[in-house]
């Protein structure tokens, strides 16, 4: 197994406030990490900084992507290299397309690879491809990004930006809130199919719920800046009979 | 000069200054947009059952310095009135829009929007809004709204998350923000071949 995500004490803050107080997780390829924590622990603070979220300042520590310095990368370079975020709440951009929006991602990911852009014809047949997997309906694709889409729609829409983009680490953050017992199944169920023995995820929630549908390798609980328990799918249960305070 | 009882004006004014004044006689119709130069257009709709649409779009760049004037008044009843100004500025523009909005006391069951939005992309860009509203009608709607601001930077991250660059992402916000006012031309050809102008900055 090759480590795919190294964070050594990672420490972060954000208006001068620490949130994360010395993170250490180490992620191998194939493997669903969960991250779970009462509210106001760090967790989106952590899926913020990973992804380089401007709002936020790494103090102190490192984090590496298949050996390379991630805190180093632009954003969209981290994007690229394949870190992607299925947003807590995701943004509606009026105006820009589904399509234009989604090809122009794609054509800057495949730039970075070195590799050719997709032709509309190209693209159009992924796009097509990629909902009959996950089982959406066609109808996102000229509406623009997320505006008047459903919490719902919102997600699967998320989910349906992870199968276009075929990252090596995705980070649902709190994907499950919101979310129907349907919807929940669905984005599941397309989480689940994108799975391969060469990516990873870290799925972020509050609730067990999300994994009985998506089961992890491991459950981490995060609290006060720090991850203070590591365990099996057994421990999701734990924490749901017992609470937080239980710890 | 004068759009007679019927009759409808329509142009579309492309880097070309623009100062009309207009009468319009009743259920006649005036559409007018004015793309990146200064404006000044009165309109005064004297007969009943007009409409009178205006729109401008000025991306105004270096040392741009551009007004954009209405004064638009309904002297009589049933009429509508549509102005959707927007003004995006960067470097070290400078922007003003006045808005004269007039409903008379006779002008029952009118309409009348005026919306001015404006995007500042830079610290050293200016904008200047004076929309006034007089009315003196009650039977009537009217509504206003001018607002300035920056890019959404929510929406730039989100962008640059899916590896989008930052500047890419920039003008697609940009993009997006005029080509509403661009969406609202008639005449199919010049309104794609202006589409694509803008799009064309991205590719």
């Amino acid at each position: 197994m090759k480590a795919l995500l190294e964070i050594k004490d990672l420490h972060a803050s954000i208006g001068g406030k620490e949130i994360l107080k010395g993170v250490n997780l180490v992620i191998n390829e194939g493997e669903v990490h969960a991250i779970m924590g009462p509210n106001g622990a760090g967790k989106s603070t952590l899926s913020a900084v990973l992804t380089g979220n401007p709002a936020y300042e790494v103090t102190s520590g490192e984090v590496y992507l298949k050996g390379e310095n991630l805190l180093e990368m632009a954003p969209e370079v981290r994007a690229r290299a394949g870190v992607f975020l299925s947003f807590q709440y995701p943004v509606e951009i009026p105006g820009v397309s589904m399509t234009n929006f989604m090809r122009t991602a794609i054509n800057a990911k495949r730039a970075y690879e070195g590799k050719e852009p997709l032709s509309a014809k190209e693209f159009l047949a992924l796009m097509r491809e990629k909902k009959k997997m996950l089982e959406l309906p066609d109808k996102l694709n000229n509406r623009s990004v997320n505006e008047g889409f459903s919490g719902g729609e919102k997600k699967k829409n998320e989910i349906f930006q992870m199968a276009m983009l075929e990252p090596c680490l995705s980070i649902l953050d709190e994907t499950d809130s919101g979310l129907d017992i349907d919807a929940l199944r669905i984005v599941a169920e397309g989480v689940n199919k994108l799975k391969t023995p060469h990516n990873a995820s870290i799925v972020i929630t509050h609730y067990q719920r999300l994994l009985d549908y998506i089961v992890p390798d491991f459950v981490h609980v995060l609290a006060d800046g720090r991850i203070v328990k590591t365990g099996d799918k057994s421990l999701a249960l734990e924490l749901e009979e017992k609470g937080y305070e239980g710890l | 000069m004068k759009v007679c009882k019927g009759e409808t004006y329509e142009r579309v004014f492309v880097n070309e200054e623009v100062r009309l004044n207009i009468e319009q006689e009743a259920d006649s119709h005036v559409k007018i947009h004015v793309i990146n130069a200064p404006f000044s257009i009165t309109v005064n709709q004297i007969g009943e059952g007009c409409t009178t649409e205006i729109y401008g779009l000025e991306h105004l760049r270096g040392e741009d310095d551009v007004t954009a004037e209405t004064h638009v008044t309904h002297s009589v009843g049933g009429g509508t009135s549509n102005q959707l100004i927007k003004f995006v500025l960067e470097d070290n523009a400078r922007g003003r829009f006045i808005g004269d909005l007039k409903i008379a006391p006779d002008a029952q069951q009118t309409e009348a929007h005026q919306t001015n939005r404006n995007l500042v992309l830079s610290e050293k860009a200016e904008m200047r809004t004076q929309p006034q509203l007089e009315i003196y009608a009650d039977d009537v709607k009217a509504t206003h709204g001018a607002s300035t601001g920056q890019l959404d930077e929510s929406a730039l991250f989100y962008m640059q998350q899916r590896g989008i660059d930052k500047e890419k992402a920039r003008q697609l916000l940009v993009n997006a923000f005029m080509k509403d006012v661009l969406n609202t031309i008639s005449d199919e050809a010049l309104r794609e071949q202006l589409l694509d102008a803008i799009d064309g900055v991205v590719e």
